[in-house]
């Protein structure tokens, strides 16, 4: 059990500072770029020096470290981190044939800059860690805190998730056919019978421990699979249902316009009661591995504000009044997980 | 355990070479395409990438060479750990691995499909971290917890953490976990620009040492807790672990070494041990200005007379996020051998601090091991090796 204290998101939405969801932030060109407040408390040569990654990352982590007591320690979970510098290294490497280099970018590109850079900027000199599973990076960071709070029950922990649109990442993206090819909007961005979704960005961090007093909302049970078969996917769904005995009143789906990966969301919708409410997160934030952080602090906005924005739902059901909500997503079909977020 | 390196491709190997006192550092390096190939010292694994893929069967086309070392190391360790596929595949068995360079030891590549192009290679999905890991579970249709974990150089000792935690928690049986990294033009250049790359062999704690050798390899333990045991051949019980951050600069290590001094006292606090328990430190010991003076005091501040250590990179080179791993079988070894290995081109000691490390090779009575990995970022891992 994991409560969250506190959460901050920088998205495509008005979500910092200052959350406004009705006003919805439509993608251009095909991309749904993070929108980045004036970053107060970064030293300007700093905020200079970083990449997109390590400025969303840092944007929505930092007050989170001031408000809490002394943070114990910092877990990220980011499947590329710093993609942008990375690549940046190696134009250079090529571009001057292997010749004298700056480390600048070679520094900022590895994936833990993010959990380093905060921990340098904080002080904190507790747990630091950064996963980079894929897909399942972000999960595998929550899955890590319940361990280490675990065994450290009066810790509190900075948890997040990241990953940036980089026009190099997107190329890879878009050449594994991971990205549609005609122009999506926010309104046809489900309805579009083809293959591919769209990019997209965010950073979501969150303050946890392990105490109930003064929490916003808390992720009740996690689970993950990495699995391509619908059978296996429904009966890993079933079991997580029947193992924390769960009853969401709202599925918080990842569907994301790919028709490819539609089958498991829809499984998903057929495996609860037909009353439940539906609603979707990727119109809003697109696609990329770690966007399940976005879709814990999406529900727990839901959870607090007890209002979801009319946009985000697909099927209205019996219950209006959202007390649990079941977030099922995968990763190009193969890496699913299921977290229940509650009040 | 499965460990292939620089300096043999099985647990056997590795320890052979290392009681005899042999590197695998060397510049003759016609596998590895880079402008420093014959210039600089690297820790190769002396197979090219076809041989692996032809010695592991692999004809599936995206496969890298980093995946390919570390289903090396992950089938030695399945192997001596007698795990059927069945096992391999159960949903008790965890998977956490670890690396920094992933597929991009396919520099080359990597910078062709992310130009503007209208085809890209076949190794589109094959340059993260992840996809070590998503290749071995594909392979065994793996079901359990599965993770990538990159906190640089020091990431494979998280990875070996992350995955007693699972374990002791109940979130899995058994875990089998490790790293791995490759050669390449990336990480080669990076450290390159840094100057922290020797153009000699890498002497560690040793005063004129002028920096690290890079070297590649994968090492994979498969854990799992002591009632589970079963009559099963056990090398070592992993007693302490912890995970400390410097928290004073992206590169390089602070004077006072606070990040390494707190990982090292966390891992003997969690074994219960006193200083005076430790018979053993696999240090980090990269052969750099900054980290062997630092580590050094951080030995200092907390054992005041610092135990019996060494370095095994003069051995290997520094194999990045595979180094956890890789000296987390060597402190392994050094416990089911009762041995300790000598530390090569070890001359003279750093004056401000004095240590000489273990320079002979010899049988020792040893029952408590401490390996430590630091990494950028300021990430610090100890971890507790003892006799079972």
């Amino acid at each position: 059990m994991l409560y969250i204290h506190h959460h901050t998101c920088l998205s495509p939405q008005l979500t910092h500072p200052g959350i406004d969801l009705e006003t919805l932030q439509s993608p251009i060109d095909n991309k749904l770029k993070a929108i980045e407040p004036a970053y107060e408390g970064i030293p300007p040569g700093m905020l200079r020096r970083m990449g997109t990654a390590i400025r969303l990352g840092v944007g929505a982590a930092l007050n989170l470290l001031k408000t809490s007591n002394p943070t114990n320690g910092i877990i990220i979970g980011t499947a590329k981190g710093g993609m942008e510098d990375c690549i940046r290294f190696l134009n250079q490497i090529v571009q001057y044939e292997e010749g004298v280099l700056a480390p600048g970018s070679f520094v900022q590109s590895t994936t833990n800059a993010i959990a380093g850079t905060l921990g340098l900027m904080s002080g904190n000199k507790g747990y630091n860690i950064t996963h980079t599973h894929r897909g399942l990076a972000f999960e595998n960071a929550v899955i890590d805190a319940i361990l280490q709070l675990h065994d450290h029950p009066d810790h509190t922990y900075l948890l997040g998730g990241v990953d940036e649109i980089s026009s190099f990442n997107y190329n890879l993206e878009r050449l594994s056919g991971a990205y549609k090819t005609e122009t999506v909007d926010s309104d046809n961005f489900y309805a579009l019978q083809s293959k591919g979704s769209i990019a997209g960005e965010a950073a979501a961090m969150f303050l946890v421990n392990g105490k109930e007093e003064g929490s916003g909302y808390r992720i009740e049970g996690i689970s993950t699979l990495h699995s391509d078969d619908d059978e296996a996917v429904k009966e890993w769904t079933e079991d997580f249902l029947s193992e924390y005995n769960a009853t969401p009143s709202l599925l918080l789906s990842g569907e994301n316009g790919d028709q490819r990966h539609l089958h498991f969301y829809e499984n998903a919708e057929n495996l609860l009661p037909p009353g439940i409410s539906i609603a979707r997160f990727k119109h809003m934030c697109g696609e990329f591995p770690t966007t399940t952080a976005f879709a814990v602090w999406f529900a727990g906005t839901i959870l607090q504000s007890k209002h979801i924005p009319a946009h985000a739902i697909k099927k209205q059901g019996e219950n209006a009044v959202y007390k649990s909500i079941l977030i099922y997503n995968n990763f190009k079909g193969i890496q699913h997980s299921l977290m229940l977020v509650s009040e | 355990m499965g460990i292939i390196t620089a300096i043999g491709d099985s647990v056997a190997g590795n320890r052979l070479a290392l009681k005899e006192g042999r590197s695998g550092i060397n510049t003759s390096m016609d596998l590895f395409p880079s402008k420093y190939a014959g210039l600089l010292p690297f820790g190769i694994v002396h197979h090219s990438t076809a041989a692996l893929k032809e010695k592991l069967q692999i004809t599936a086309p995206g496969v890298t060479r980093t995946s390919l070392l570390a289903l090396h190391a992950f089938e030695e360790a399945v192997r001596d750990s007698n795990l059927s596929s069945t096992g391999i595949a159960a949903t008790g068995t965890a998977f956490i691995g670890a690396s920094t360079v992933g597929g991009m030891c396919l520099t080359d590549e990597l910078y062709g499909d992310a130009q503007e192009a209208d085809k890209g290679s076949a190794y589109l999905e094959s340059y993260d971290s992840a996809s070590v890991q998503l290749f071995i579970q594909q392979r065994y249709g793996m079901k359990g917890f599965i993770n990538t974990i990159n906190t640089a150089c020091s990431s494979s000792a998280n990875a070996i953490m992350n995955g007693a935690q699972l374990i002791n928690q109940g979130w899995a049986k058994r875990a089998i976990v490790g790293g791995v990294d490759s050669l390449a033009k990336f990480t080669v250049n990076g450290f390159h620009s840094l100057h922290i790359l020797s153009h000699d062999l890498c002497t560690p704690f040793d005063i004129n040492r002028k920096g690290l050798n890079l070297g590649e390899g994968a090492a994979f333990v498969v854990l799992e807790k002591e009632e589970d045991i079963d009559g099963k051949k056990v090398y070592a019980e992993l007693t302490g672990y912890a995970n400390s951050n410097d928290a004073f600069h992206p590169s390089s290590l602070s004077e006072q070494g606070d990040g390494p001094f707190l990982s090292m006292q966390g891992a003997l606090k969690m074994a219960g041990l006193q200083t005076s328990d430790i018979d053993f430190i696999n240090a980090h010991g990269t052969g750099t200005e900054n980290n062997d003076e630092v580590e050094s005091r951080a030995m200092l501040r907390l054992f005041g007379t610092a135990p019996a250590f060494a370095s095994t990179k003069a051995n290997v080179g520094h194999t990045l996020g595979a180094a956890g791993a890789v000296e987390a079988v060597y402190s392994i070894l050094n416990i089911a051998g009762q041995e300790l290995y000598p530390q090569l081109n070890f001359t003279t000691p750093i004056p401000a601090t004095g240590l000489v490390p273990v320079k002979e090779y010899g049988k020792k009575t040893i029952r408590h091991v401490m390996s430590n990995s630091f990494g950028f970022g300021g990430n610090c891992t100890s971890l507790v090796f003892s006799k079972a």
